[in-house]
Formats: C-alpha cells, structure tokens, sequence
C-alpha cells in the first residue's frame, strides 16, 4: 500500500513532474490528431473514389475492351448477392469551348446514366442533380435559360413585377418546372417573413448574389450571363445535343472559402474529340468529333478524377468509338456473322450482406469463372481476338482496383505517424530524466522507506507505477485534448482565419475537401492512449531500477 | 544471563575503498536479551552505526552472523534465494555497465528525436518516396533502440526481482521486528506527522488489507504519537516541527509496529540538551515498560539511562565502565 500511496503524494507534491504530464498530453494530443486527420482523410479519399466504382469491378485491362458484358450483365442479374450491374466504356479524347477556348485532354467515360446511379454514388458527387434533381440527363437536350443570371435568381425569372417564368409562354419540360418550383418555395421560405422570391435586395443591390444565397443556405448560382428580363426569351434554347458531365476541376475554379466558381453556365456548348481504336488497339487516323453540352459537373473529391474526366452517354460513345456490334466479313467482304459489342469495364453493386470483404473475394473468384466460361460456350462465336480479350477478364473489388490511389495516401499516414511517435519520445526521455532527478533527490527517503521496511521491488514499484500514473494522466489530458481538438478543428481554423485570413492551414485551393478531414477512430485513441502510459512505464524504469537497487545504508548517508 | 533474544557472533564489515579495503568490525560478539537496554559507545568512526545496521538488518556483515531468537538473520532460506544471492554478488558489476547502457542509449535517443524535430519542418516541405526509405530506416534505428532498451530493462528487472527475492527475510524483519530511530529523524517531508507513523505500518500490508487495517493502524499511530507528547501536532509537517519533536515522531514511527528491539542511533545526537532528556526520558520509560533497546551513543549522559554499556574499540566490542 506505502507504494500507491508514496506514488499518489509524490505526483501531487513533486512540481517538476508536470512538465512530464504536459510533454506526454501534448504526444498524445498530436499523434491523435495526426491519426485522425490523415485517417479522416484516408477514409474520404476511399468514400469518394468509391463514388465512381461499384463494389466489384470486372476488367480486363485492354484498351479495346471486352464482349459478351450484356449477356453477363442479365446471367448475373440473377444471382441473389447482385443488386445491379452496369457497362462503362473508357477512352481519351480532347475538350473544347469555344467560347473560352478552353481545352484539353481528359478521359472520357461512357456510362448508363441510371444504371450508375443504382451501382454507385456518382449522383451524389454531381452538382445540378443535387440542387436540381431529375434534371440531369445525358440525352439530347437545350440549353436551359434558368439558373444564369448573375443579377437574379438562378430559377426564378421573376423580375421586381413578380412575374413567373410561364409569363414568357413557355412552359418548361416537367423536371424543370417542378424544380423551378421547388427551390422557389426554399428561397421563400428561407426568407425571413416574405413569400418574395426575388432575390435581388432592394436596399443593397450590390450585395455579392452568392453570398445573399449563402446566408439562406441556397446553393450559389452558376454562370455569368446577363438576361434582359423585359425581353421574352425561349425556357429552352439552341440545338439538342447530347449531354456531357464535367470532372468539375475543368469547369470550375475553386475559390479560398471552398465554393466553386463556373467558368460556363449549364448548357454549355462544348465539343469533344475522340479517336476510335480497332479491336487490335489500332487508332483510327480520322479523329470523331462530336457537339455536347455542359450539364452537369462532378466532384468526386479525387483531383486527378475530377481534373480529368468527363461522362458522356454510354451508347453514344460506343457508336462514336465503333465498340458496338458489327458485321464480321471475310476477305472477300463477304458478311459472315457478327461481332459483338465491347465495354471496358462493368460496375456491380453487391446486396449489403455480401459486402464482407470474404464474400466479395468469393463473389470475385465465381464472376471471373462465369466469364472465362463463356470462351466454351457455343452461343458465341467469338474470334481469336475476342477470346483473348474475353481471357484476360478479371473481377475484383473497388478497394483492390483503386489500391493505386489509396496507396500513397496509407503510406502519408503511416509515414506521419511513425514520424510524430518517434518524436513522441521525447516524452520518454524527459520522464526519463525528470524520474531520475527525483530519485536523486530523494535518495535519503529511499533509504527511509527501506529501513521501515519497503523492499527493493517495492521501492521500484514506486517509481513505475510513477511514471505510470504520469503515463495515464497525460495519457487522459491528451485524449481529451485530441478529441476536443480534432472535433472542432474546422471551427478552430474558421476563428484564425477570422483573426487573419492568411492563417488558413487547410488551404482549399489546394485540398479537394471542403472542411479539414477528422475523425476519431476509438480503436486509435485507445491504441495511443496505452502506448503513451507504456512509453511513460518505459521511461520510469531507469529511475526505479536505480532506487530499487539502492543500498539502504548508503542512501541514509546521502546528503 | 537469560536466553539471548538478539546475537552476533563474530560480526565483522569490511568496506571496499578502491584498491584498499576498510576493516571496521573485527568480530564483534554481542547478546542482548529480551527487556534490556544496551548502549554502545565508540569514537567517530569506530563502526558503531554500521554494527548497528547489522543488528537491524539493514546492512550485510562480510562475516560472522546475527541471531534473533537463535535464527540467523541472514541465512538463505531456499535454493531460489540463495542462487539470488550469489548472482547477486556477480551481477553486481554487470548491472553497472546495463545501467551505463540504458542511461546513455536512452539520452542518446533523446538527442535522435530532438534532431528530428529540428528536421522535421524539412521532411515535410520536401516528403517525397525518395525519403520514404531513410525515415522508415530512422523508425526502424528507433524501433531497434526501443528493443534493446527494453531487452536491457528485462534483464536489470530479472536482476531487481532476485535481490528482491534474496532479501525477503530481512525486509519482514525490517517490517515487523525492529524499529529504528536516526540521528537525523529522517522523517518523509511529504508526508504529515501521522502519515510519517502510519506508513511504516502500511508497509506490511497490500492494497486490500491495508483498508482492512486502516482504522486500527491510525488508532494506533495516534496512541504512540500522543504518548511521545504531539497528539495535537498530527497534520503537522516536519519542516514545522523542532527537532524534538521530530526525533519524537521518529521514535513514534519506530514503536508503531510495536517492535521486538528499538535500535537508536544517536537519538540525541543532534538535539540541544532539553530536548535530548525528553527523548531520553522516552526511551527510559519504554524500556521500564519491557523495551528491548539498542543505542548507539558516543555521550555518557545518554548512555547512563542503558543497563549495560559496550566500548567499540579496534572493531570489537567490550565491556565500558561510565565515567
């Protein structure tokens, strides 16, 4: 009991010993908030490169792709575990506005707009589509007049007359209408004590329109064109093209405070070029180009998706790319059966009880056999080419085909937190030091304690369960701290930026995430908490074994 | 004479002084019995205090041995102790150089990681895979420093946990038998003046018997300190008291546990002569009470209050006639 109790006295009475406290609360806090941060981090990267994907990828690693997926896609829409499955098709192409003269190359991904919707979260990452729902398509369409105006509302086209928009004579499609209608009754009932859905502010009409929305918490408004409101202009104007998504780094600027500022109102005139390839990867010196317009934008959160992709309607870009079915001739030209059409990729979204990472390695190993089953099945014909394509697919899961972007990031993380544990232990070491200064200074109490009977072992425990206790109550102190930290970093770093803008850590020019990533993992907490108490057990060690070896006669003859 | 309740027998104590050696004791023969109170004279250095930790138990002759009861007090009591022993004497050299190690491997780590945290702004401004391996290599150099601490740590707590094996017999004796009073109190300046009695106390319990026992060891600690006179100075501490009064807390300390023998060195030695009569008239009355006392003095007054004094001369004892 003299130990607990000499423990206890000594780290209420000893004052030195704070510094140990506050060294390893503040290890404690810092590797917490490391681990948060970049586990925060970790999991938005995995949560958003999942958007695009489903929960098992069927592959085959070849530009030209690989047949028989529609056959495979309704086999398998069968099985129970299989909730649904859709096509994509990759190729490379050139963008270009003429408006801006904006261009570039991006990956051009072909997909089944429904269909990725039911296999994955990509709905969730686009902009109008959230705002707007049931307004984006990539079918051929107008461009919408609502939604541009920098001086008005995004939807309502009423003026300071209160007319709506169908004083024009133009009614809109019905998913227009009915989301005209919807946010104009957010707008009104976001505004405090009117139904007026005008948005321009009489009293200040220079108020910046983005952040008159902001303050009601409407979405900003898109585009920099100027409507003459007294002149009658068509809802839906322009030739129906087909719709094209933008990754939305290419449309978009993103400003210091996180918002996004479109370079072009939706609707936007857009032209992509393409170059077919042949089954045998062979391009095709005339190159395709083909009118879309901008209808949406998609932000994944991953800067090297967003910067470089644009969605188009899977069948268009099959035709466009000449992936679709074909006639096969011979030398002669003569027709002699056909070939079927060619996807690059399929998407499957597994029922939530066969999500466990042994079922979907199961699943993955059953999909692979089914299609490698289909180069022996005498419904098909395929040619040489075709079954070594057929050959080479592969089915894993979404975690394994984006190993390549969560990679580094778990590198970063560990990488950090080795970093920050190695100078952790400078907590160590000033234990350390710090135990050992007391147990110099206490060496004639040591002989005390021995001569009324503390024993070796006993003066030992005294100095572990020391630095124990001080491992345990920094240990708290910084979980505490950690939490506390990490919970509320935003509003940490929102408070010095008001200070002073230019002590804005999380930069988000830079960083694809609105608010600093964190989230406390109990498992980490509780992991860094008992190393902080071992580490601190650690540190004491020297100290006790000193005073445990300490001859009692020589310690009372210590001045 | 009665049955000897203490005895040693050719005690003697040589003390290593670098290349020469010390020879305090020469065979000291002595036998206290039960109820009586023995003083021990000497010079400065003659060796009494050193036979007095002999006789307590808190010290090891180099030869000769202390009976209490007839049983020596430094006897082996199984295989496991006595192999303790001995490699507690070869260990001995060894542990220095383990502490030597793990002192200066651990400061050295220390300065690593100060190095780090100067490099530290660096590494990140400049993270990139190619320094992927070195950092990993610093974690790794840490890791393995961190093992070999630990190894070193395991072989000096396998080293703490035989001494702490070999020695039971005479830290119970310590705990249970004898009481010590110091020339200079040697109270705990942490601790209150009842705390400073009632930890010896708590020394022979664990957690659990210890709230069992809490009330009685108080009741009882506040008995002796109101017999020695500071029944009203109990939250004090010692820092507030006089020396008197320390010394008295002291001897509280010493009786609490009701010990076999008191053992007293130089009790008065630093107090003024007032207060050395009262610590004296203490240690009169517990011995009319049944005490059996050992002091070591080198004061006549002091020892007149014995029954018997001893000389310590040329490392032996003898019998004195007081002045």
């Amino acid at each position: 009991m003299y130990k607990l109790f000499l423990t206890l006295r000594y780290l209420r009475k000893r004052r030195i010993v704070y510094f140990a406290i506050a060294a390893v609360t503040l290890c404690v806090a810092m590797v917490l908030i490391v681990l948060s941060v970049m586990g925060g981090w970790l999991d938005m990267v995995m949560q958003q490169a999942r958007g695009l994907l489903g929960d098992i990828v069927v592959d085959n690693k070849a530009y030209a792709g690989f047949p028989l997926y529609q056959e495979f896609i309704d086999e398998i829409g069968t099985w129970p575990e299989i909730v649904a499955a859709t096509p994509v098709i990759y190729s490379y192409g050139l963008f270009y506005f003429k408006q801006t003269e904006q261009s570039g190359m991006v990956r051009v991904v072909g997909i089944r707009l429904p269909d990725v919707y039911e296999v994955n979260a990509f709905k969730d990452s686009l902009f109008y589509e959230h705002y707007y729902p049931e307004t984006t398509h990539l079918g051929e369409q107008q461009q919408p007049l609502w939604g541009f105006d920098i001086d008005g509302p995004p939807l309502t086209l009423a003026d300071a007359t209160g007319e709506t928009f169908q004083a024009y004579g133009h009614a809109l499609p019905p998913p227009y209408q009915e989301a005209l209608e919807r946010a104009r009754r957010a707008y009104a009932a976001a505004r405090p004590g009117g139904a007026d859905p005008v948005l321009r502010d009489p009293d200040s009409p220079d108020t910046p329109l983005n952040e008159e929305r902001a303050r009601y918490g409407l979405p900003p408004i898109p585009g920099w064109y100027r409507q003459n409101l007294a002149e009658p202009r068509a809802a839906l104007q322009g030739d129906a093209l087909p719709g094209l998504i933008f990754g939305r780094d290419i449309v978009a600027r993103r400003l210091s405070d996180g918002r996004y500022d479109r370079y072009y109102p939706r609707g936007m005139l857009a032209t992509l070029t393409l170059m077919a390839t042949s089954i045998h990867a062979q391009v095709d010196p005339i190159p395709i180009k083909q009118a879309f317009r901008y209808v949406d934008d998609s932000r994944t959160g991953v800067f090297d998706i967003d910067s470089q992709h644009v969605y188009c309607d899977f069948q268009r870009l099959q035709d466009l790319l000449r992936m679709g079915p074909a006639e096969r001739v011979n030398d002669a030209g003569e027709v002699i059966g056909s070939a079927p059409a060619r996807c690059s990729q399929i998407q499957i979204k597994v029922a939530p009880g066969a999500a466990t990472p042994a079922r979907l390695s199961a699943l993955t190993t059953r999909l692979e056999e089914l299609y490698h089953s289909y180069l022996d099945d005498e419904r098909f014909e395929l040619d040489f080419t075709e079954r070594q394509l057929v050959g080479r697919v592969s089915a894993m899961t979404w975690q394994e085909s984006q190993a390549h972007i969560f990679a580094p990031v778990q590198k970063e993380k560990a990488l950090v937190t080795i970093l920050f544990g190695i100078i952790s232990l400078v907590a160590v070491a000033l234990i350390l030091c710090i135990l050992y200064m007391i147990v110099l200074q206490k060496t004639r109490d040591i002989g005390i304690v021995k001569a009324i009977g503390g024993s070796t072992g006993g003066v030992a425990l005294i100095f572990v369960l020391y630095g124990a206790a001080v491992g345990v109550t920094g240990a708290a102190l910084g979980t505490m701290l950690g939490v506390v930290f990490v919970t509320n970093i935003n509003e940490i770093q929102d408070f010095l930026i008001a200070l002073n803008p230019a002590w804005r850590v999380w930069d988000l020019q830079v960083y694809s995430f609105d608010r600093i990533p964190s989230a406390v993992n109990v498992p980490d907490a509780v992991f860094v908490a008992l190393a902080a108490v071992a580490a601190a057990t650690l540190g004491s060690l020297v100290a006790a074994l000193r005073a445990g070896f300490m001859h009692p006669v020589e310690a009372l003859r210590h001045e | 004479m009665s049955e000897a309740l203490l005895e040693a027998r050719g005690i003697g104590k040589v003390f290593p002084m670098g290349r020469t050696r010390l020879e305090v004791l020469r065979g000291c023969e002595l036998r206290v019995a039960p109820g009586e109170f023995v003083a021990i004279m000497g010079k400065s250095g003659s060796g009494k205090s050193t036979l007095l930790h002999i006789l307590g138990a808190l010290d090891v002759p180099t030869a000769g041995e202390v009976l209490l009861d007839g049983t020596p007090t430094f006897a082996a009591e199984s295989g496991v102790a006595r192999l303790a022993a001995r490699l507690d004497q070869l260990a001995e050299p060894v542990q220095r150089g383990i502490m030597f190690v793990l002192k200066y491997l651990l400061l050295a780590t220390l300065w690593a990681c100060l190095l780090l945290i100067l490099a530290f702004p660096f590494l990140v401004l400049y993270l990139s895979p190619a320094l992927t391996i070195p950092l990993f290599a610093v974690g790794g150099v840490a890791a393995a420093t961190a093992g070999l601490a630990l190894l070193l740590a395991g072989l000096l707590l396998v080293r703490l946990l035989l001494v702490h094996l070999a020695e039971r017999r005479q830290v119970g004796l310590r705990r249970r038998v004898f009481g010590f009073v110091f020339q200079f109190y040697h109270l705990l300046p942490e601790l209150n003046v009842l705390e400073n009695v009632t930890i010896s106390r708590m020394t022979e319990c664990g957690m659990l018997g210890w709230f069992r026992r809490r009330g009685s060891a108080r009741r009882q600690a506040r008995e002796v300190l109101e017999r020695v006179g500071l029944g009203e100075r109990l939250k004090h501490r010692p820092q507030e008291l006089s020396g008197g009064e320390c010394q008295r807390v002291a001897l509280a300390r010493a009786l609490v546990h009701r010990p076999r023998i008191l053992l007293a060195d130089e009790p008065t030695g630093n107090l003024d002569a007032e207060a050395g009569r009262n610590i004296m008239g203490l240690l009169a009355r517990l011995h009319r009470e049944g005490q059996t006392i050992v002091m070591v003095t080198h004061d006549d007054s002091v020892a007149a209050y014995a029954d018997r004094v001893l000389l310590l001369a040329d490392g032996r004892l003898q019998a004195a006639r007081l002045a």
